[in-house]
Parts: C-alpha cells; structure tokens; sequence
C-alpha cells in the first residue's frame, strides 16, 4: 500500500509538473506573438466583448476634468476613426443612450484627450483630486517654445503632456499652446532623467514623438457610449490634419550665432524691405489658403528662415514652392485679384512652369512649381531673352509646418538637405550677388524652348 | 528554449501506456523503480530550472522593449535638477563678520555674504539675516545710520523679521551719528551689550538670534574724533534649528505652500510671514461687468527691487477686473528676490539677462518683454504694460475696459495711459473725465499690437543706443503726431524713490503730491467725445461756455482764480510758435506741475483744475484756439528767470528722468 501511495504522489507530481510547463508554452507562445507585433489584432480579436475597465478609467477622468471645469476634447485618433464612420449618425442623437460600447471599450493601454492652455489656471488642486481618485500623474515639462526665439529670457518651464494613469488604463492628455500665426502648438514628449520611462508604453503614444501644428479645432459636445465628451466637429479632417502635423521649430540658436558672425542688417531700408516681405508673405498664404493649394518657402525665403530665422533682408523677393500635382488653373485670378499683377508666366503646366507676381513697390512673388520624377524633385527656370531652360534638382522631402513672420506655413522637413542643394555647403555664408542661372548648385542645363512656344513659355508682363 | 519544447508535446500521446509499463516494472524491480524515480525527481527539477529561465527571460525581454521604446523620447539634453540652494545638513554655522572703516565683510561656513570694500559707499550699519534652519541668506540691508531717519527705517525692519532669525550687523565707516535711543533700545533688546554705548566711528559686530541667543559681540572704540576704532573681526559659532522649528504652522493649503517656500527663503515682508493672521495673499476683488480688458495681457517690468515688487503686484491683485492668468512679470537680471515675490503670489515670471547699461539695458528689457508678451499672447490686440514702481488703482481695469474701444477703432491715438503728468493733488478733481494729449505719459498704459508689431520693434533702438525708450517713443518719428487718452486723476501711482533715473528729492518735488484714483467702479463720462472730431466739438464747447479771466492779474497767485466751484475758465498765455513754450513752462512751475519738459498739451491747450475749476490755457497765437480770445485780452507773458550757470542744462538731463 505503501508503495502505490508513494507512485501515486509521484505520478500526481510529474502531471502537475507537465501542466504546469504546458501551461508556460502557452504563455510564452503568446507573449512571442505579442512581441512581434501581431498581438494588437490578436487581442481585439478575442477580446471582441466589452472592456470596462478602460470606460471607467475615461469616465473618472472626465468626472475629475469637469469637476474642475477645465475643457478637455478627445483627439484619439483610434476612437476618432471609429466615431467618423458613424458621425451623422451621433450629430443626430447626441444625447441618445448607447445600446452597445462602440468606442470606449476597446481595450487600449491608453485614450488621448486635448487641453488648450489658455483655457485652465493650472489649478494644483487637480492633481490631488486625480490622486484622490486613485490616479497616478506625470507631468511632461520644457522649455517654452514662445520665448525660444528671443534672446536671453529664460521663463518658467511649461507644462507640454499630462500622463493619468489608472489601473491599466492610461489618459494621455496633450497641452496645446496657441502661437503667432493663428495656429494650435503641441510639444514633443521627452523624459527627463530621472523620469520613469515605463509610466506607459511611451513609444505607443499618437502624440509627442514630434511637436505639431494644428488649426484651432470647432468642437462639438457628443454622447458616446453614454460618455459626454467634445470631439472635433470634422473628425476626418482633424485626422488628416494630424497626418501631416509635424511642426519644426525654427533654430534660433543657430540664428543667434549667426547674427554673432554677420551681424544682422538694421537700415531703414531693411526693416522696410522685411516688412513688405512679411505683408507679401501673408497675403501669398491667405490666397494660396483660400484656394486650398499647399505651398512652401523655397529658395531665400527658406534659406533665411533656416540660417536666420528671418527673411534675408538683401534677399528683395519671396519665393514659394508648390508641387505641380497641387496647381490649379485660379492661382493666377486670385492673385490678380488679391491686388497682386502677374509680372511673368514662364514654362506650362507640363514643364517648368513658374510664376512671379508684383508686390507692393519692387518686392516680387515667385512661384515655383515642383515636378517629382525618378526619385528627385525638380523645378525649372526659363532665361526671358534666350530661351534657355535651366533645372534645378533638389532631393526627395516631404512638408512640416512651422513658424514665420508670425504665420504657420510649410517648409521641407528635409531643410537642410533641400537648402544644401539649392546654395551648396558654404550656404552659412551670406552672398550679396547671387546669379539664378549659375550659382545655385543644383542648377542644370535643360535645352532650350522651342521657338513656336515661346508665346506661350515666356510670358512678361 | 527549442530543445525542450518538442517534449510536452509528445507526452500527452504516450502517457497511458507510459503508465502502465512504468507500473508493472515498478512491481517488480526495485533498482528500475529508484531510477524512475530519480528520473521523476529530474524531471521536476527541469521544469523548475525551465520555469525560471522563461520567467527571467520575460523579464529580461519586457525590460529591453521599455528601455527601447522610452529611449525616442529621452530628452537631449541632461536637464540635471539644480535645487536654488544646497541643502545643508550640517548643524553648526562658523560665522566670521568683520568691520572697520573702509571694509566689511560676512563669511558663513567659509563663503562670503557680504563684502563691501567700496570707497564712498555703504556707509553705515550692515544687517544680514539668515534662516536658523538652513543657514541662507534672507536678507542683506544697509542703514546708513550716520544720516537722519536711517535708524527709523531700520527699526521698521528689524520689527519686521521674524522671532528666531539669526541676525548680524556690522558697521563701515560710522553708524552712529543719527542712530537715536529707540534704535539703541531695539539692538539692545536683541541683546546686545555695547549698542547702548555705541559712539562716533566705533567699530561694533553683533551676531545674535531674534528673540534669542547672543552668538558674539566685538567692538572697537574710536580713541579720538578725528580717527576710526581699530578694525574688529568676530568667529562665532551658530547652532541651527530644525526646518520645523523655523516655520510657523499654517493650515496646509496651495495658498500656504506658497507662502511657506517663500517665508522661508526671504525677510523683511512683514506680515505676509506672520505665523498669526498672516496677510492674505489671494485677493479676489469683484468681477468687472462687460470686461473688456479681461483677455488683455498685462507685463510687469521689474528689475531688482523685490519690496517695490510686491507692493505693486499687491495692488494690482486687488484691482476690480483683474486677470492674474494675463499677468507675466519680466525681471531684468537673474535675480532670486523678484522671482520668490513672483512666485508667493502664483504669477508667472521671466527673466532677461541684461543687455547693454543704463537706459539703452532698461530700453532693451522693455523690447524684449513686449516681444514676449505678443509672443506668449499671439491673440492679443493689446498690451498693458507696467512698471514695479507704480500702485494700481482699485478701477484700473474698469477704466481701460470702458475707453479701449477708442484705441482699437481711432487711428489718431497712439495709447491709453493710466498717469496725468500734471495731475497733482490741486490740479486734478474729476475720476470721470479724459483727456487727449500729445505727450506719452507711460507709467501704466496700454500699446496697441499693431503699432508695436508694424512701427516700433523693427526700428527699436539697438543696444549700442543710449536712449530711453519713453524719450524715443515721444519723438515725432514716431508718434507721428497721434495722441494718448488720459484721465484727469491718474490710476496709477508712482512711488519708487530708487531707481536708475530716480532719487529721494526728485520724487518728493513732482511725484508725491500727485493724485491717485480710490474710487472703485468709476463711470467715464462721455467717452465717445474723446474720438478725434468730436474731441475738437468739445473742446470749443468747453471754450465758448468759460469765463475769461482777469489776465491783469498774476496767474501764479491764488487769487488769480475766483473761489468758485464747478465752473470753466480760460486763460491765454503767449505762445509764438508750435514749440515756443517758454510762458508755459513758467506757470507750470509757479502752479508747482510737472515743468521739466512739455507734457499734458492738446493743440497748444493744457486742461486742469485751479480750486474745483476747470482751468483752460491757451497759447496764443500757436494755438488753432486762439480765435476763443477776445481782442481785448493781451495773452500773458512770463519771463524765465535770469539763466543760472548750467541752467540750461537742467530741463535736458531732468527730463530724461521720468521713467
């Protein structure tokens, strides 16, 4: 009897040992599988039933947000997505209870909401309701972008992300700043050293690996899944803003050196010219906006916006760029008609085509039109009296948004590398005498019009 | 990992006839048996060994995936918390103090507070005070008690230092000659042995605790009058307390947070540290109806005078409308001082390193703090700005909320000031009332954004300019003859008596007596009659109703006015040309106004009040008022007095002090 009892025990030991070891090969299987990424769909997939601790974590945060009064509205693009499709349908009934949670119960490691700054006095007193309320909090603070551009102030750090941690759930709450130019400003996500770096899956956020720019959103006030909560009145358009959100700071430091080496231009002429360049600058973008045509600074205008933060005050026009998929046959009339002349039309549609109009006294609009092709951009030139084509090829980049002449206008991400090609490694230098047709070092010879187009390709005014 | 795992897979499939074998050997073979046995016993031992490597391995793995995933968002740059103050954890302070005729110095623990050695200055009785718990300097004053009223202020102060602060004086030069009985009587209660006694440039140091212990007393007799005591250098040794037993116990409130970090750090505020009834910090005056300036920014220009600081932010605080969100206050230097007081009342503060000296440092402190404010508040049409020096009315907001439509829709206007420079307690009597003038008061007034953004920033002076940036506003280039909107009784007031352009006999001759509005929820009269055209109606209605006066008389008597009440009168003065205001200036300064340059003038007309009466001056023929006179009248004329050497100078240079 002895002896069976003891096979007995040891026979229940080695099955529960198996078990257990199955039991880890699962678990391992499907931790691997959630490394590599396919565990996202996975869990959506079997876990299609209701998640509820996601909800409350969302419904205690708008409790604590309301109790305070402070004005929160849900930018997660997730929740957003899925809003969208059904958005008439929540316009409609917005206060109608929800048959189902649609939205909030997907689980997530996190929800993101907006805060725009000026709206809330930075009460301390939220953060020991949120600790109250069984939060966990942390704050992302830097440097204030808005006195960036000055010399010498140093203000207090401003507040750019709130982390609101409950349970497993997580609120994201992203602090915008209104800046010069009309325009809505997040701030980059960066841990200081002595943060904690495994607060949230850092790395997963939809905010904050990048500042952005952004228009001030209409918002609407929306009940879903029975959670009242603003959302942006558009939430396609606001997604697709966020697309191509990503907003460069200008780099003041380096224009600061600059202005130590060629100290900056202060004649009366100067300051006259900079500020028709500016009024130039913002009539240009109010009519290419207006027209819906995305446009971007070229050649000076980026130059002086990369190396000095200003426009070159020997510089005496403004260009622009503007990808030839994006020309539309109005920018002509509305130029005409925003008090703007055509002063010459060179190239056509197919070819390069460039536009200048006529500024207020001698400052001149160029337009540049950008053609993609075996993967480099160009944009051409026409000389008026020869007809010689010239090309100038610059590398593939894509568009940011920043700050200028306290407007929100693109430039190329790529700055450098597109005003590197343009003006060449000594582009640090200032130059006073610049020849379009031979100096940039991108510039090609591109043949010559042929005579029976001339009419068309050269056009002056 | 992938040796094992084949294994368990297989098991399941095999285990029942595993079973059974395994049974009957065990049966029968005992040596069979034991080694099963020890196989089963291995077997765990493995699963074991395999569970804790997988679990490491997990861990190891959503280690590496965190440090990965938070490494993109590390910040560049090593952001290294510098607390503003060591924390020293040592219990006793070696405190060195020295004083003589032409140096004092104070060192604790080795590093030195205080060392004046300059010639000519800091004459007097030196006082640091340290906090006992920490050992920091809150405080560095010097009373120089060889001159009258210096004891006064000094007892003012050491009344307003809290029990239990480590105090220590020491002398330079001489401290003696107005240091009266009751100052005696104050150090002496502090306990000090020799203060009673203290006489002409004796040489004394005194490190004691308030309202406590006497850490060490030296002193040096001065042996005859014509020569100093001999230098004394006093080594003491002070205990510290705990932090607890420095604080006092106010409810733990975000108010009081505030005001302990800022008590703890800073003396000499008085009630605002007191540990009973300390005086509040958070005012909340009423909401102003139909607020228009809510949304306005506001910039505080400050420099290094902590004490005037506070009292204008507590002025402003209190005023009815107040945003204190719109409020950033932009220090010139990195001082510690004006940011505490900053900070105690949970405002936002800035701080410029200083460019330049003198006027053109004041002149870019003021450039940069605009182009922040418009920066910080790229809504904003407008800005108020301030300065450190100035009390706000209780109706500031009030009346920038009912006039700043004029500045936002009338091209003619140049600003709105919250000062009247000629608006003294007997030449100014109507809260209501305003007025147009060709002159920039500054002194708590509002710019326009445009103006700034499209005339003045781009053509600021530069650094290299030693201009100030009042002078340069008021010049025609840039005022372009447009005009401010002030009212007759000032809504600021004007009580710095130091300062870069400012001194104790200049403030009491034309800032003193100037009148400050305490009248809350003042309603402006007609303010539409402020606009350009409609200005000149009222103008020549005021004029056509005045009562000439009897110009046979001297202006400057009293008698020149009839003792009425209420009524209008007008007077003509001679005045050649635009800028010939020779005759005025006299009056001015025989009606004891502002007569160091030309302010408070509307088209060769000044407004005032003589004894309840609206006074109007007319400089004829200058003036296009000039036709109001009857022909009979012979506008008067005043002579300068016969020039004085240097004369001449006097209005050029005092000019230029008006900040």
């Amino acid at each position: 009897m002895q002896k069976i009892n003891r096979n007995v025990v040891l026979a229940l030991l080695s099955l529960t040992s198996l078990v257990f070891l199955l039991f880890q090969l699962c678990y391992y299987k499907f931790y691997l599988s959630q490394k590599n990424g396919a565990g996202f769909s996975k869990v959506r997939g079997s876990q299609s039933g209701q998640d509820g601790t996601r909800w409350h974590v969302v419904r205690k945060f708008l409790g604590l947000i309301s109790s305070h009064n402070i004005p929160v509205y849900l930018i997660d693009p997730l929740i957003l997505g899925l809003v969208d499709k059904d958005i008439e349908q929540i316009r409609s009934s917005p206060d109608g209870p929800s048959p189902e949670c649609k939205y909030f119960c997907a689980p997530r490691d996190f929800t993101t909401f907006a805060l725009l700054d000026k709206t809330w006095k930075h009460d301390v007193g939220l953060f020991r309701t949120a600790e109250k309320m069984g939060f966990q909090w942390l704050k992302i603070i830097n440097k204030d972008p808005r006195l960036d551009g000055m010399d010498d102030l140093s203000g207090m750090e401003i507040p750019l992300h709130y982390i609101f941690k409950l349970a497993s759930h997580a609120i994201h709450l992203v602090v915008f700043y209104e800046r010069s130019g009309n325009f809505l400003w997040h701030g980059p996500l960066r841990l200081k050293q002595h943060m904690d770096r495994k607060f949230v899956p850092f790395r997963k956020l939809h905010f904050g690996r990048y500042p952005g720019a952004y228009e001030k959103p209409e918002l609407l006030l929306v009940s879903i899944d029975d959670l009242k909560v603003r959302i942006p009145k558009n939430p396609s358009s606001f997604l697709e803003e966020m697309s191509h959100s990503r907003f460069l700071e200008c780099r003041y430091r380096e224009a600061r050196a600059f202005f130590q080496l060629y100290p900056d231009d202060a004649s009366l002429d100067a300051v006259e010219f900079r500020k028709k360049a500016k009024s130039l600058l913002h009539l240009a973008a109010l009519t290419l906006n207006n027209l819906g045509v995305k446009f971007w600074l070229s050649s000076g205008t980026c130059l002086g916006w990369y190396r000095q933060c200003n426009v070159i005050p020997h510089s005496k026009d403004v260009d622009l760029g503007i990808f030839i998929r994006d020309y539309k046959a109005d920018i002509i009339p509305a130029f005409q008609k925003a008090g703007l002349p055509l002063k010459h039309k060179f190239g056509k549609v197919e070819d390069s085509l460039e536009l200048s109009f006529q500024g207020e006294d001698d400052v001149k609009l160029d337009i540049f039109f950008f053609y993609e092709e075996n993967g480099h951009i160009w944009n051409g030139g026409t000389q008026a009296k020869s007809g010689k084509k010239f090309k100038y090829l610059f590398p593939k980049f894509t568009l940011c948004w920043t700050e200028f002449v306290e407007l929100k206008v693109h430039v190329p991400c790529e700055t450098r590398q597109y005003v590197e090609a343009n003006y060449g490694p000594e582009w640090k230098v200032p130059v006073k005498t610049w020849d379009w047709k031979s100096s940039p070092s991108n510039v090609q010879d591109n043949g010559v019009w042929p005579i029976d187009e001339w009419d068309n390709v050269i056009q002056i005014y | 990992m992938d040796e094992w795992k084949p294994n368990p897979a297989v098991k399941p499939h095999k285990k029942r006839s595993w079973y059974l074998a395994w049974k009957y050997k065990l049966m029968n073979q005992r040596a069979l048996r034991k080694l099963c046995q020890t196989g089963a016993v291995l077997f765990l031992l493995v699963t074991v060994i395999v569970n804790i490597k997988l679990i490491l391995d997990t861990r190891r793995a959503a280690y590496e995936e965190e440090e990965e995933s938070a490494q993109d968002y590390d910040d560049e740059m090593l952001n290294v918390e510098v607390p503003r103050h060591p924390v020293n954890n040592k219990k006793v302070l070696d405190v060195e103090v020295y004083s003589s005729r032409s140096k004092v110095y104070v060192a604790v623990d080795g590093t030195t507070v205080l060392e004046d050695e300059a010639r000519e200055q800091g004459r007097g009785i030196h006082v640091i005070v340290l906090n006992q718990a920490t050992g920091h300097v809150m405080a560095k004053r010097v009373f120089d008690t060889y001159s009258p009223h210096e004891d006064e202020a000094m007892v003012l102060f050491l009344n307003m230092v809290a029990r239990g602060r480590i105090l220590i004086f020491t002398i330079k030069d001489e401290g003696s000659f107005h240091l009266k009985e009751t100052a005696k009587n104050v150090l002496k209660s502090l306990g000090s042995q020799v203060a009673p006694f203290l006489s002409w440039r004796d040489m004394w140091t005194f490190v004691g605790k308030k309202g406590g212990e006497v850490y060490g007393e030296k002193h040096a007799k001065s042996p005859a009058l014509s020569t100093w005591g001999d230098p004394v250098l006093l080594k003491t040794e002070v205990h510290l307390t705990s932090v607890e037993d420095a604080e006092c116990h106010w409810p733990d409130t975000e108010l009081n947070r505030r005001r302990k970090r800022f008590c703890s750090k800073v003396e000499g505020y008085g009630s605002v540290c007191s540990c009973k009834d300390p005086t509040p910090i958070e005012f909340n005056p009423d909401p102003l109806k139909d607020n228009k300036v809510f949304d306005v920014p506001v910039a505080v220009i400050a420099g290094n005078r902590p004490n005037y600081l506070y009292r204008m932010l507590r002025s402003l605080l209190s005023a009815q409308g107040v945003n204190p969100q719109m409020i950033t206050v932009f220090i010139d230097g990195y001082y510690e001082e004006p940011m505490d007081v900053v900070e105690l009342f949970g405002l936002s503060g800035i701080q410029h390193t200083p460019i330049s000296i003198k006027n053109a440092r004041v002149s870019q402190h003021y450039k940069a703090s605009l182009t922040a404010t418009f920066n910080l508040f790229p809504d904003a049409k407008f800005a108020v700005v301030l300065e450190e020096d100035l009390d706000i009315s209780i109706d500031f907001f009030s009346f920038l909320s009912q006039s700043i439509h004029l500045l936002e829709e009338d091209d003619s206007l140049y600003c709105i000031s919250a000062w009247n420079d000629q608006g003294y307690e007997h030449t100014a009597e109507d809260p209501s009332l305003l007025y147009r003038v060709e002159t920039m008061p500054g002194l708590g007034w509002v710019l326009r954004k445009s103006l700034y953004k499209d005339e003045l920033e781009p053509k600021w002076p530069t650094p290299e300019k030693l201009w100030d940036w009042d002078m340069w506003m008021r010049m025609p280039e840039q005022r372009k003859g447009r005009e401010c909107i002030i009212p007759d009784i000032s809504r600021s007031y004007h009580f710095g008596i130091v300062g870069l352009n400012m001194n104790g006999y200049f403030h009491e001759a034309y800032f003193k007596k100037h009148k400050f509005n305490t009248v809350p929820n003042v309603q402006l009269k007609n303010v539409e009659s402020l606009r350009k055209d409609n200005y000149e109606t009222e103008i020549h209605r005021l004029l056509g109703e005045a009562e000439v006066l009897d110009h046979s008389k001297n202006p400057c008597e009293d008698s020149f006015v009839p003792d009425t009440e209420g009524r209008v009168y007008v007077m003509f003065i001679r005045m050649e040309q635009e800028a010939d205001f020779t005759t005025w200036t006299q009056l001015a300064k025989c009606l004891h106004i502002w007569d160091l340059d030309v302010r408070g003038n509307h088209k060769g007309l000044w407004r005032l009040f003589r004894k309840k009466n609206h006074f109007l001056v007319v400089g004829v023929p200058a003036s296009p008022y000039s036709s109001k006179k009857p022909s009979s009248v012979t506008p008067i004329y005043m002579e300068p007095p016969a020039k004085e050497e240097g004369a001449v100078a006097v209005p050029a240079v005092a000019a230029a002090e008006q900040t």
